[in-house]
């Protein structure tokens, strides 16, 4: 089974603040982990690959410090890593990401199943799995907290609001796991010695021979318009006593809060 | 400020998967000293009536406690995988 | 065939210096560090005396993340009302550059990349379990069932060596051993450092106290320094003393020490950044285990290779110096292909030649002094009594200093044939 991690390193959310005096979050003590969901991405994966065999490409898009969680995944078992890494790409919105991402993943050439986590905690907007999911054109099942393979398909158990939903799908598919859905193992010392060894391949943009207005901020079609802080709404508020409860229905009626409902 | 404060200022990657320290209730149960209550520094051993309760999840990893007790209850591993404490300042 | 020529357990000073020093000299060393990033799990004192760093990192002063560099001391005693302490400043010690405040998240970062870029293989966030053995030779490391081999293995793990201790190549840690180190970071705008420590620019105060006032049996000493824009405000706990008196709380300790009325106003205002505690080594050349053997060797905190004699204590550039000498060994087995604990034992005659096991040896039994009840029981109240006395304007007639240094000491719980003994003991050892 040839499987795809996509991974980001992101600031370690413990470590970020925010700045008493002109409320915007500090990120310069933050120092770099892999999102959390991407772990439990990795280790979903690893489990799929220990049961029915295969080989593990980790691929992740950032700065050059990226190779460190890279290498941190094929500690854990990833056969091989791939950062995809250059100027150009910078500033990308979810929609430049996804996009990027996808292209990579064809230029690997054939795979089954891709697995990211399910939101990063630096952008939390979720988009990015389902994202590269549309570029390549194949089904995706989100938010799992448990997967296996059975014959030809893909067994996951789906966290929603209201239950637990098994679905059965086909690969090729993209597959987004849920914080906490397993408990991420240890690197060890002999696979790190063998990545540090091994290295990590770096793809840049000529690598993927985008267009550039396709790619990082060009082709970011998200535009920030501001950031404000929402006021704080004052909200009214009185004390009543248990005899002033039909007074308090009453007007609450009368001001369209609430309705008798019936007429 | 209270100790507890103070730990809450600190950045831990618990180990849902490993407790790296553990102790042994039975020869917690007739220590006549209960020194680690008074040797921790991040207040992970405490009497609840009587009793001595451990929490890892707050451990700084000095190994304090594994000096203090004299009793041989408490068994002490470094925490694996980068997990626990992680300093900003150190 | 060893698949490396040394592997080093542990990235603080000790591991990365041993690291920096051997790969540069072209050997094939392996480097693990169970924090990521490296000294995320480390904590000093925090004052680096780093005139070995030259050696292996010539540009560190340039460099290294250092926060400021020592022109004023500080040392003294602290009682319940009472600060007494000298504060040395001078221009020498400024011209002199040699001690320099860090904070080790950082430091122990940068050493770390280091030995990487000077070709060291650096793995972080991996705990190594114990010591490969064929026989009595240690032939390299256990981690999670498998076995990476090694010419030779330097254990620098710092004051909790579970390793050296796990693989039985070094005792069990006891109370005479170490100390409890607990200390906080405390932000500050660094004009107000300036202010308050009355320094200038990049100039920093490193000040050492034995705390006189603490209950019954327990001893502990104290520091407060500063960095760029935090002050590093610790103690050390003495481990039998708080043994003995089983009532009062470590942490508690730390506490009363941030609000003495004379370090409170230093620190007033600041915003409490980090808690932190660690092992301190304080058991003196009496600590110090057999360094090496077949096929490995134990540097800086590891070895108990600190010191401390009450007015200073150093264990960074110890470890440092460690680190460098057993690479220096582990280069000349290697051209030599011999491991055996007989030639690796010539890391423990390199440490005897220099400073390191050579200040130690002068200030044996140094640990009996700094933690002795003069230090911690007596002077400090005597200290307060008298200067009391002899500032303290009541309109009566004035004594001579001997006379009130002699009702203080009457009055003190001490009888003065043992202050003379205990005093004499102490001078001889200082």
């Amino acid at each position: 089974m040839k499987i795809v991690v996509m991974i980001k390193q992101v600031p370690d959310a413990e470590e970020i603040f925010i700045d008493p005096v002109k409320f915007t979050l500090n990120r310069s003590q933050a120092r770099g982990i892999i999102n959390p969901s991407d772990e439990n991405a990795l280790e979903a994966a690893l489990r799929i690959k220990e049961a029915v065999g295969g080989e593990i490409t980790i691929i992740s898009m950032g700065p050059p410090q990226a190779e460190n969680a890279i290498i941190e995944c094929m500690g854990r078992g990833a056969d091989r890593g791939i950062l995809i890494t250059d100027r150009v790409f910078a500033a990308a919105d979810t929609y430049a990401t996804s996009l990027t991402l996808a292209a990579a993943i064809k230029k690997l050439g054939e795979f089954d199943l891709i697995f990211a986590g399910e939101s990063t905690t630096d952008s939390g907007t979720g988009h990015v799995g389902p994202g590269v999911a549309e570029f390549l054109g194949i089904d995706q099942v989100t938010y799992t907290i448990n997967t296996k393979i059975e014959g030809e398909m893909l067994i996951g158990e789906r966290e929603l609001e209201d239950g637990i939903e098994v679905v059965s799908a086909r690969p090729p598919l993209l597959v987004t796991v849920m914080i906490n859905a397993n408990i991420p193992r240890h690197s060890s010392l002999r696979k790190k010695v063998d990545a540090i060894r091994k290295g990590i391949e770096k793809w840049d943009h000529d690598t993927l021979s985008l267009p550039p207005d396709w790619v990082g901020l060009k082709g970011s079609p998200t535009l920030v318009g501001a950031l404000k802080i929402p006021e704080e709404r004052k909200r009214a508020s009185k004390i009543i006593k248990l005899e002033e409860i039909p007074d308090l229905v009453n007007e609450l009626v009368k001001n369209g809060v609430i309705s008798t409902g019936g007429d | 400020m209270e100790i507890e404060e103070k730990l809450a200022l600190l950045n831990y990657k618990t180990d849902k998967s490993y407790e790296h320290i553990t102790v042994n209730p039975n020869i917690c149960e007739t220590c006549p000293d209960h020194f680690c209550t008074f040797a921790c520094p991040a207040k992970c051993y405490t009497l609840i009536e009587g009793k001595l309760n451990f929490k890892y999840e707050d451990c700084v990893e000095c190994g304090t406690c594994i000096v203090a007790c004299s009793h041989g209850s408490v068994s002490w591993s470094n925490p694996k995988g980068g997990h626990g404490v992680k300093y900003k300042f150190g | 065939m060893s698949e490396f020529d040394a592997i080093v357990v542990g990235g603080g000073p000790a591991g990365s210096s041993s690291a920096i020093k051997r790969a540069s000299s072209g050997l094939n060393v392996l480097l693990v560090e169970r924090s990521d990033p490296p000294g995320s799990k480390n904590v000093s004192g925090g004052i680096l005396w780093g005139k070995d760093l030259s050696a292996i990192v010539p540009d560190w002063e340039k460099n290294a993340p250092l926060e400021r560099y020592i022109t004023a001391k500080g040392t003294g005693f602290l009682t319940t009302d009472s600060m007494i302490s000298i504060d040395f400043r001078s221009k020498k010690l400024e011209a002199s550059k040699t001690g320099y405040s860090v904070l080790r998240a950082k430091l122990d970062q940068f050493l770390a990349n280091k030995a990487k870029s000077s070709g060291a293989t650096l793995v972080t966030g991996v705990t190594v379990d114990k010591l490969a053995f064929d026989g009595d030779r240690v032939i390299g490391v256990q981690q999670d069932g498998d076995t990476i081999t090694s010419d030779v293995v330097i254990l620098a793990e710092g004051a909790n060596p579970r390793v050296a201790i796990d693989s039985g190549v070094r005792k069990p840690i006891d109370d005479q051993d170490i100390a409890i180190g607990i200390k906080q970071v405390i932000r500050l705008p660094e004009s107000t450092i300036n202010e308050r420590f009355n320094l200038r620019g990049n100039q920093g105060f490193a000040g050492e106290y034995v705390l006189g006032f603490l209950q019954g049996t327990v001893k502990a000493g104290a520091f407060m320094y500063t960095n760029k824009d935090t002050i590093s405000l610790g103690i050390v706990v003495n481990m039998s003393g708080l043994r003995e008196n089983n009532s009062t709380y470590s942490f508690n300790i730390m506490e009363q020490f941030a609000s003495h009325p004379f370090i409170q106003p230093y620190i007033e205002g600041g915003k409490v950044e980090e808690y932190s505690a660690h092992l301190v080594c304080e058991g003196g050349i009496n600590s110090v285990p057999k360094l090496s053997g077949n096929g490995y060797m134990i540097a800086g905190d590891s070895a108990g290779l600190t010191f401390s004699n009450g007015l200073v204590i150093q264990g960074m550039n110890y470890a440092i110096s460690s680190g460098i000498a057993a690479a220096e060994t582990a280069i000349a087995a290697k051209a030599k292909n011999n491991y055996s604990s007989d030639f690796l034992s010539s890391y423990d005659t390199n440490l005897s030649a220099n400073y390191v096991l050579k200040d130690m040896n002068t200030f044996r039994g140094i640990e009996n002094v700094t933690w002795s009840n003069l230090m911690h029981k007596a002077v400090p109240g005597i200290a307060e009594n008298v200067l009391f006395r002899m500032f303290n304007e009541t309109g009566q007639p004035k004594e001579h200093l001997s006379s009130i240094l002699m009702d203080s000491i009457r009055e003190s719980k001490y009888s003065k044939s043992d202050l003379i003994i205990e005093a004499y003991r102490a001078l001889r050892r200082l």
